[in-house]
């Protein structure tokens, strides 16, 4: 029924041009919880098994700060986007 | 260059704007920071706004302008297996007439509107304003900075009503680190249907609405579904527990996409198109997540107070939200008459909001907390409850039972006396 890869399809976004959301690779390499990636209810995070690469798609974020409060090792520097920029919800 | 004012509000959510509109309203320069482009763009909740006298008494008869949706008529409460269900339904004319209990709403809709109403009592809206510092002076919170934006906002007091993260409320040093336990997380999925299909299947007339609360749908996850009929659409989400969740490996999409699928929602949603999906985090913790409410200079309100609760019958957020603003905007224009916004005459907030329903009710059911984080309740329960009435209505042609009988056959191996004794004595004291 919804396929949440594909969310900017049904929610609306205003994106900006710099992310949000700041990861500290050295962490994040080292981090084998990965917490953010299963708890992101807009599956922003990924994880690629061979590169071992952490990465995160701002631009379908809801701002709902999961990942940031999860996060047991403190690697996500988070904030709100800036003003008028991020998720515009319409109805919900 | 600097701007004056004599209270700054951060967030127009339903306790910003509140908060601004009163102010305004006694003749106060009030600015309304959104970091939206637009009032409610970045707020969601389930979709039950209470009946609020205190709304009422800003706004009389504000269910006349405002943009409801429904009149909530009947309220059902679902105890789900995978494959079953059982609902208890209470339906009363008395809630479709004056005063209404509830109503259906959207955020991004209802909260321009409500944010509009402190505007035209003469409050400064500014959006895409975000707040990224608090201006201190002499050892008080005195205005913010507003990133991108040279100059700051200065102001004699400062209301927080930005949202469960409140950065502002942490940058005060009101509320330490927030903590996975004593938070949810709440997903939900807008789906459209036309209004006769609504009203027909849910068996409504006018604006009648429907309100579900469901159990036992959550993967065994504490937590719990909702469903809202809006005037052509369904809202349907559900909130979980954030410590839960995490020690789950479940992916919380796929907990409510599951339950799209379950009998009793399948069937309600027929034919229905997602138009919105959104998520928001919700102060669960009751009393446990309140942070600091004052300081020199700073009142915080509504979901960055943690001013929220459940007792697992009744969900309360956003009343909550709007009497606390009210509150704060009072205690402000009465420390403006003494000219005195010191943490001690700010006090005065704290003790109102102890005198009012928002923290009476919260500490009635504080110890609910407890309740709710039985696991039991999520599955155990409701497995047990749904397999006793399987065999009460089926017929197999073999003897039947006595149902204390069937309730202690069933209840074997899965849940002890001792688990049943404990956790009666927490419902009692959570609820009773």
């Amino acid at each position: 029924m919804i396929n949440i890869e594909n969310i900017s399809q049904i929610t609306r976004f205003r994106t900006d041009k710099e992310s949000h959301i700041i990861l500290n690779k050295e962490i994040c390499q080292t981090c084998d919880q990965r917490f953010c990636v299963q708890i992101c209810p807009a599956k922003c995070y990924t994880f690629n098994e061979s590169s071992g690469r952490l990465d995160v798609t701002f631009e379908n974020c809801l701002e709902c700060g999961t990942c940031y409060v999860i996060c047991e090792r403190k690697a996500i520097q988070w904030s709100y986007p800036r003003g008028g920029y991020g998720v515009v919800y319409r109805l919900t | 260059m600097e701007q004056y004012f004599d209270a700054i509000v951060i967030g127009a959510g339903p306790a910003g704007s509140t908060a601004a509109l009163k102010m305004a309203r006694a003749g106060l320069k009030v600015a309304l920071l959104e970091r939206g482009a637009y009032p409610g763009c970045k707020n969601i909740f389930g979709g039950l706004l209470h009946n609020s006298p205190v709304l009422n008494q800003l706004v009389p008869d504000f269910w006349k302008t405002a943009p409801i949706e429904r009149f909530v008529y009947r309220k059902t409460l679902a105890v789900t297996t995978p494959d079953s269900f059982i609902t208890l339904n209470y339906a009363t004319e008395n809630f479709t007439q004056l005063p209404y209990n509830g109503f259906t709403v959207m955020r991004p809709v209802f909260d321009r509107w409500l944010a509009n109403e402190a505007v035209k009592k003469g409050a400064l809206l500014l959006c895409n304003c975000l707040v990224d510092d608090l201006v201190r002076r002499n050892g008080k919170i005195n205005g913010v900075k507003i990133k991108g934006r040279n100059g700051d906002l200065i102001a004699r007091v400062v209301v927080a009503a930005d949202g469960v993260l409140s950065f502002t409320a942490e940058k005060a040093g009101l509320r330490k680190e927030l903590k996975p336990e004593l938070l949810g997380l709440g997903i939900k999925l807008l789906l459209s249907l036309p209004e006769e299909v609504i009203n027909e299947r849910f068996g409504l007339v006018r604006e009648q609405g429907a309100d579900f609360s469901i159990l036992g749908i959550t993967e065994g996850l504490r937590g719990g579904a909702f469903l809202y009929t809006n005037q052509e659409s369904i809202s349907f989400g559900m909130v979980i527990h954030l410590d839960s969740l995490k020690a789950s490996g479940y992916a919380p999409y796929d907990i409510l996409i599951k339950a799209l699928q379950h009998p009793l929602i399948r069937r309600l949603i027929k034919g229905a198109v997602p138009v919105e999906y959104s998520a928001h985090l919700v102060p669960e913790g009751g009393v446990r997540g309140i942070p600091h409410l004052y300081t020199d200079g700073m009142l915080v309100a509504g979901d960055a107070a943690g001013l929220c609760y459940t007792n697992g019958i009744n969900l309360e957020g956003i009343n909550l939200a709007i009497a606390s603003g009210a509150l704060a905007a009072e205690t402000i224009i009465e420390a403006t008459r003494s000219g005195d916004f010191s943490r001690d005459f700010l006090s005065l907030y704290q003790k109102k909001l102890e005198n009012s329903f928002v923290l009476k009710d919260m500490k009635t059911f504080s110890n609910a907390f407890e309740m709710l984080r039985i696991d039991r309740l999520y599955q155990t329960y409701p497995e047990l409850l749904c397999s006793v009435f399987e065999d009460i209505y089926r017929v197999t042609g073999t003897q039947r039972e006595r149902i204390f009988k069937l309730i202690r056959k069933k209840s074997h191996g899965k849940l002890s006396l001792i688990n049943l004794i404990s956790d009666g004595i927490k419902a009692a004291r959570g609820l009773l």
